[in-house]
């Protein structure tokens, strides 16, 4: 029982900070607008020439059970009141405003009170239907952004084109220590200088009245328009006088912090709770609810709260916990596609400190790459999914997730589950085997490998064991490395994002990312990122990623080749494989209206409205 | 007496300087820093070599230890990386729930336990007595958490008696009656259930302390002068049986600091213990080796009362 409430801990970490990924790239999740240029998505075909039968897509099969949006289609009460749960073991951290924040809980605290400037469609490319609109120059690299008049800091201030910039100054500042300064950002002009101390304001952001700013880049890809752009101003009236160096241990930031959201911050429990009001100059428009109360709900209460009532909606459900609570009567169980995949990959080389790049130097048979392919093929990531996540998950096909519709695509093929197939491939490469009945190396010496795994739920363990088992039944003898699993930090920091080098024993790890707003990859697989973990280096890789970030890559059709183009090379190649697919399971208590999964929805935050004084109870 | 008290305070401040470096030294052992959790493809790298360098985390472990030494004489716990707020303000936050949560099981631990010993002693044998120690043997072999966690779903859950997580309803006026309610409310179950399981030591100390006194002879004496059974047991039973529970007041408080940990988790009740392991997992470094620090110090202060309690009720303990 002891080491069960341990585990819980870990899977709540786990997805905290997995989840800061998509916190990372778009804070604008779940409400994100719609708009209808996005409907075209879904079909292709034209790319790959095989349009003859429409083969089933599992993911949208097990979607299919679920609704995007509640049943209940009343109208909203007046002075209505909710409940939000927000579902993690530990308190929130409290650093309470975009530009300093860094776990995802925060986030979810954030997100009732303050706001993007600019928004999202379905596809997370940036809309007019924001707080500001945006346009560009010819060249993609010169943005004007406007901020609509009626936007207002909760203190009835105005939000000006300074505030804009302002945040920018206090990001790029050399004592900024916040985890916001990454690539994004730095692909502004002038920010770096200006970082380093050799200028005294950003060469690349212009104020030019109140309400216009105009921000070049130093690149214009077509991530630009997918989270490219730093949309969340800083008060100046309230930050101007302070030093960069205080601001994230504020009162202005964990006390009282400000934003320009539908609700306004009331009260705060540090790490427990926060109760907000109605923000009447919301320059939507007025919001539903007369007060929304957040609270933090452990993973092992969420079930017993939302069937009690005691919360309305939770930021996330526990996967494990579903078949017992599918039938409450008082909660509807709401999904979408969640942008996450989970994946394994071999180890193939290490990472180099002073050149900081992946050197593919490691002297293993994995460096065969038909012994990666049969391994791929070895391993049926639907029945994992069924057996271990409820069929919630299921078997992934490529590395773009289908949340990103733009550019996932069902059919293409990945590794199918063909045990026989493996066998034949691995025969046919040479491979013999021993006497033990495991396939031995290509110079007939016993061959064995290290998976490392991570411990994770009541799952973790079985999940690493039949992931095994499948390897064996191929005759691929890999064993758990040092016989356990290992805790999220020393998984990462063996892996290769510790500060120093790689466990050189790991020849095998399966780990899972959440995705963030721009499709873009080469984060995780580039040459010169650390989280390319597998140590991969390949040329044509590179080229791919790259052309898909190209000007040219403006053109959909381009840049969808591009990853089409990488996905083939990733299927050849296997450094990593992707394991599987997931859905984000949210239940909604019954009196909850204006509320939506759907990444088209057209509904934002403030239209969250309830039809009934109290919840539902089971 | 004095003698003995300023050498066991004297033996203390080795016992902490040796706790403080095995503490730091471990907590930089912990394979992983609070950066290696964070898997952001957008950060840069060179930002993250930035702060670990800006940080000192690069440099050998005696010189951040001696840095961490030079900053704690001045009172200075650095600075929390994963709550961006001074450790000592954070620590306080926190402390404050557990103070109240440990002060309350202490309260409700004598209440009652020294009635059931009493009881337990002065009637032994009989059945009210065999229920008594029934009742503390279940609950030396009961685990705390286990226990909590069916505190928790019964009273919590089934019942519904009591609030499940938190320290506080959302949305209260700090200062209000109705905050000091609600405050009140949420320590209740879970100092009950420290309360519970914490009773049974004192019960059976009292217990046997009793029984060993009623033998003696200034008992038989006490009763042969016709002092009536309630004086004696008051007087001269109970006043005799009360000093060694006494003195193990320190390491009462020392087992509820272990207990409270627990406790914290299952109830997500903020305090320190749900902290301390919450930054373990974070490698806050900063945070943890102050915790543990203060742990460790709560426990060499515990023991310490402890015994100095003990050599003023027992003077044989101060002749070495």
């Amino acid at each position: 029982m002891k080491s069960n409430k341990f585990y819980k801990l870990l899977v709540a970490m786990l997805l905290v900070l997995t989840l800061a990924l998509v916190a990372c790239g778009s804070d604008d999740e779940g409400d994100a607008e719609g708009t209808d240029d996005t409907s075209k998505s879904e079909e292709n075909g034209e790319d790959d020439g095989e349009d003859t039968e429409e083969p089933v897509d599992k993911g949208e099969e097990i979607l299919s059970q679920f609704q995007y949006d509640p049943s209940n289609t009343g109208e909203p009460i007046e002075g209505g009141h909710l409940t939000f749960g927000l579902v993690d073991d530990d308190p929130f951290e409290g650093t309470l405003n975009f530009n300093f924040y860094s776990g995802a809980p925060d986030a979810e605290v954030l997100n009732w009170f303050d706001e993007s400037l600019l928004s999202v469609d379905g596809d997370f490319l940036y809309d007019q239907e924001g707080a500001a609109t945006w346009e560009h120059d010819d060249s993609g690299k010169v943005f004007t952004l406007t901020i609509r008049d009626e936007v207002n800091w909760h203190d009835g201030e105005p939000v000006t084109a300074e505030d804009w910039e302002f945040a920018h100054e206090v990001i790029g500042h050399e004592d900024y220590t916040g985890p916001r300064f990454d690539e994004t950002l730095r692909n502004v002009e002038g920010i770096e200088e200006y970082n380093k101390g050799e200028a005294d304001d950003i060469s690349g952001i212009e104020v030019i009245d109140d309400k216009t700013l105009e921000i070049t880049y130093k690149e214009a890809t077509p991530s630009l328009l997918a989270g490219g752009i730093w949309s969340y101003a800083l008060p100046k009236h309230i930050f101007g006088d302070m030093e960069v160096a205080d601001m994230d241990s504020s009162d202005e930031v964990r006390k009282n912090p400000i934003g320009i959201g539908p609700y306004k911050v009331e009260t705060i429990v540090p790490g427990e709770s926060v109760t907000y009001t109605k923000n009447e100059d919301y320059w939507r428009g007025e919001p539903a609810l007369d007060e929304v109360t957040l609270k933090v709900i452990a993973t092992s209460s969420v079930s017993q709260a939302i069937s009690t009532g005691e919360v309305d909606i939770v930021n996330d459900f526990p996967a494990d916990q579903y078949p017992d609570n599918e039938d409450l009567s008082n909660v509807e169980f709401l999904a979408a596609y969640d942008n996450y995949f989970s994946y394994l990959g071999f180890k193939l080389g290490e990472w180099d400190f002073d050149e900081g790049h992946v050197v593919e130097n490691r002297d293993t048979p994995l460096q065969d790459k038909a012994l990666r392919q049969a391994m791929a093929m070895a391993i049926d990531g639907d029945i994992i999914g069924e057996q271990f996540y409820h069929g919630l998950r299921w078997e992934a096909n490529s590395i773009i997730d289908p949340g990103h519709r733009l550019y996932h695509d069902p059919t293409w093929e990945g590794y199918e589950y063909d045990p026989d197939a493996a066998i034949a491939l691995l025969e046919e490469a040479g491979y013999e085997r021993g006497d033990d009945d495991f396939f031995t190396d290509l110079d007939g010496n016993e061959m064995s490998f290290n998976f490392i795994a991570q411990a994770g739920g009541e799952v973790a363990e079985p999940l690493a064991e039949l992931q095994i088992q499948m390897w064996e039944a191929i005759g691929v003898n890999v064993e758990l490395y040092n016989d356990k699993l290992y805790q999220f930090n020393d998984f990462y920091d063996r892996v290769g994002n510790g500060d120093e080098e790689d466990d050189p024993n790991v020849d095998i790890f399966g780990g899972a990312w959440s995705t963030g707003s721009d499709v873009d990859p080469s984060g995780l697989y580039g040459k010169n990122v650390r989280f390319n973990f597998a140590r991969w280096d390949n040329e044509e890789s590179q080229d791919l990623l790259q052309a898909a970030l190209s000007e040219e890559a403006f053109d959909l059709d381009f840049r969808k080749e591009a990853y089409k183009d990488w996905h083939d090379l990733m299927v050849e190649e296997v450094p990593v494989f992707p394991l599987n697919f997931g859905l984000e399971i949210v239940p909604v208590n019954k009196r909850v209206v204006g509320y939506s999964l759907d990444p088209d929805s057209d509904l934002f935050r403030y239209d969250i409205g309830v039809t009934e004084e109290e919840p539902q109870v089971d | 007496m004095w003698k003995f008290t300023i050498r066991r305070m004297l033996i203390v401040i080795p016992q902490i300087i040796l706790l403080s470096v095995l503490v730091f030294v471990l907590a930089k052992m912990m394979p992983g820093d609070a950066l290696t959790g964070q898997l952001d493809p957008d950060a840069s790298q060179e930002s993250i070599d930035n702060i670990r360098e800006k940080l000192g985390w690069n440099d050998p472990w005696y010189q951040q230890y001696g840095n961490w030494v030079v900053d704690l004489s001045k009172g200075d716990l650095g600075q929390s990386f994963t709550y961006k707020m001074p450790v000592t303000e954070l620590i306080g936050q926190r402390l404050k729930n557990t103070v109240w949560l440990s002060l309350f099981s202490v309260i409700l631990i004598y209440v009652i336990s020294v009635p059931l010993g009493i009881i337990s002693g002065r009637y032994n044998d009989s059945i009210l007595d065999h229920a008594i120690t029934g009742y503390t043997y279940l609950g030396f072999a009961t685990p705390l958490f286990i226990f909590a966690l069916v505190m928790l779903w019964v009273f919590g859950y089934h019942f519904g008696w009591f609030p499940t997580s938190g320290s506080v309803a959302p949305g209260m006026e700090p200062g209000s009656l109705e905050y000091v309610m609600s405050r009140f409310k949420h320590l209740l179950l879970p100092s009950i259930s420290l309360a519970l399981i914490g009773v049974v030591g004192t019960v059976q100390y009292l217990r046997s302390e009793i029984i060993d006194t009623k033998q003696k002879d200034f008992i038989t004496t006490a009763r042969a002068k016709g002092a009536s059974e309630s004086r004696v047991y008051n007087r001269h039973i109970l006043r005799n049986s009360l000093l060694p529970i006494a003195a193990f007041f320190g390491y009462e408080v020392v087992n509820l600091i272990s207990g409270t940990i627990f406790v914290e988790m299952i109830y997500g009740y903020p305090g320190m213990g749900q902290l301390f392991l919450e930054v373990i997992q974070l490698r806050d470094y900063s945070v943890v080796t102050s915790l543990v620090l203060l742990y460790g110090i709560a426990a060499v202060v515990g023991t310490l009362l402890s015994d100095i309690t003990l050599s003023i009720v027992d003077p044989r303990i101060r002749i070495k």
